[in-house]
């Protein structure tokens, strides 16, 4: 058994040993394939309706995390508008990867999905922490790091690899965590973590030959 | 030796960007982007004048090339040195996002390149008006030490040029396939959480329990060769709406390449009572309908 991520106060071992009996004792199995959204691309898709009558229908925010009181997030919107995000132990946070509430900072960039509650908050369903999504081409490539030009002015930048999180995708194919496949001068899309510190980019996935 | 130098590194410089403002194709097209046509009052002038500069700096080239010991042909390139760099400056000033038209090539924003590049002009001129030999004669006398004063000079100029790019890029290509990618190759073999995530959402059993599932992906972990997803939902049912963990569970080494549609377990547990919730998910999504039996 391999903990990668943080298991998060609630989710100790035990509780994962728990869930997983749970988990493969009761189990509906269901096979074949259907169509679906890649996770962390989910941030950038339009808010789905629930196929669920009784579920409200999910608001969207994004901005600049300017403070964090307790569970509460407090958010300053691109268009000037202000959002408090809750946080709950149901939230899903992704800052990279799957992390826990304890990974966001002050001055982080947001994406939220969740519900609006009586109160005027947002009940936060998923967070994604400083997401971007980027199509570049590759200009170097370094032992830890791509250097990639993004857009109209080929404004460069830097995507730092990050051990056991980088992964990539040739071709459609699945992601794996062999980069070496990368070649200079391909168009790449990036998804990754921004770094406010050095306006880098941390790469979660690099799609190339799509 | 640098000033002897200086007029032939800078009249090649003033030669290669003066041809091509004077006799570039492309010269009215850049012209229309620089903050001449505001001073001008239209592009065919801006046009004109983006040539006549191109002839200008043409003349002073030849000047230098053919008449290195004078002062007269560096003092002019100092001034149009100094032109260059107070059009740069005033251009800056008042559309920073117009393009400098420099070498009558590049496009961008004026920068600290194009700064750079006016101020190389001035200084290069300066240090040509007070050349004492005719660079012929240097070279003629100090083979060895010119062409390396010169590559140093082309090579400084060059990193310059915003075509920089241009020239690295295949360098770099053929690093990399003298020596190897230094990136990692795969290490160890272990399926990436994400991948199995990718795997989950194409599946049916992700579908069926889109009703249900809440939030992206809060926790995951390997177990006797089953790998565990966690999600967050909500399940209503006749008494009303709880929270509740989903709970995926995927052959850990399963990826897309090698099973497009592996079988997924999807259970469904209450979150204040940890019971596990019963549930039809191909009935909850409607996606299949029993048939009714006869």
């Amino acid at each position: 058994m391999s903990n990668r991520q943080d298991p998060g106060p609630r989710s100790g071992f035990d509780r994962r040993r728990f869930l997983t009996t749970a988990a493969l004792g009761g189990a509906t199995i269901v096979g074949a394939s259907a169509l679906g959204g890649i996770d962390a691309d989910a941030a950038f898709a339009a808010p789905m309706p629930s196929l669920d009558p009784a579920i409200a229908k999910s608001t969207f925010a994004e901005g600049r995390i300017t403070a964090i009181n307790g569970s509460v997030l407090e958010v300053a919107g691109s268009y000037g508008e202000q959002h408090l995000i809750q946080l709950t132990h149901a939230t899903s946070v992704w800052k990279l990867r799957a992390t826990t509430a304890d990974a966001i900072e002050a001055g982080d960039g947001l994406y939220a999905r969740g519900v609006d509650m009586p109160d005027g908050t947002i009940a936060a369903d998923a967070v994604w922490v400083n997401i971007v999504n980027l199509f570049c081409t590759v200009r170097g490539i370094a032992k830890d790091r791509l250097h990639l030009t993004h857009g109209d002015g080929n404004h460069a930048v830097v995507g730092r690899i990050v051990p056991e999180t980088t992964t990539a995708s040739y071709l459609g194919g699945s992601l794996t965590p062999d980069l070496s496949r990368v070649r200079i001068g391909q168009s790449a899309q990036v998804l990754g973590a921004w770094r406010p510190a050095d306006d880098s980019v941390d790469i979660a996935r690099v799609t190339v030959g799509h | 030796m640098i000033l002897d130098l200086a007029p032939l590194v800078c009249g090649v410089l003033l030669a290669v960007s003066g041809a091509a403002k004077l006799l570039g194709r492309r010269t009215a097209q850049v012209a229309a982007n620089t903050v001449l046509v505001r001073v001008l009052g239209n592009g065919h002038r801006a046009a004109f004048a983006l040539r006549a500069v191109g002839a200008v700096e043409l003349a002073v080239a030849a000047g230098l090339l053919a008449a290195p010991a004078t002062v007269v042909p560096g003092a002019a390139t100092a001034v149009l040195g100094a032109g260059f760099v107070g059009y740069l400056g005033y251009a800056k000033a008042t559309a920073p996002q117009s393009s400098c038209g420099c070498s009558a090539r590049d496009e961008g924003p004026i920068g600290v390149r194009s700064f750079a590049r006016a101020g190389a002009v001035l200084l290069c001129g300066v240090a040509a008006a007070f050349a004492g030999t005719a660079w012929w004669s240097r070279v003629a006398r100090d083979p060895g030490w010119s062409v390396l004063v010169v590559a140093v000079a082309a090579a400084g100029l060059l990193a310059l040029s915003t075509d920089l790019d241009r020239v690295w890029l295949p360098l770099r290509r053929l690093r990399l396939r003298v020596f190897g990618t230094p990136l990692p190759a795969d290490p160890g073999g272990r399926v990436p959480v994400e991948a199995t995530v990718e795997l989950l959402e194409r599946s049916l059993a992700w579908q069926a329990s889109a009703p249900i599932v809440r939030s992206a992906l809060l926790d995951a972990w390997d177990d006797d060769g089953w790998r565990v997803l966690r999600f967050a939902g909500v399940h209503e049912d006749a008494r009303g709406a709880r929270p509740v963990n989903v709970l995926f569970a995927l052959d850990e080494n399963a990826t897309a390449d090698a099973n497009p549609s592996p079988a997924v377990r999807v259970s469904v547990i209450d979150d204040r009572t940890q019971e596990v919730v019963p549930v039809d998910l191909l009935a909850l999504s409607g996606l299949r309908r029993p048939l009714r039996m006869v």
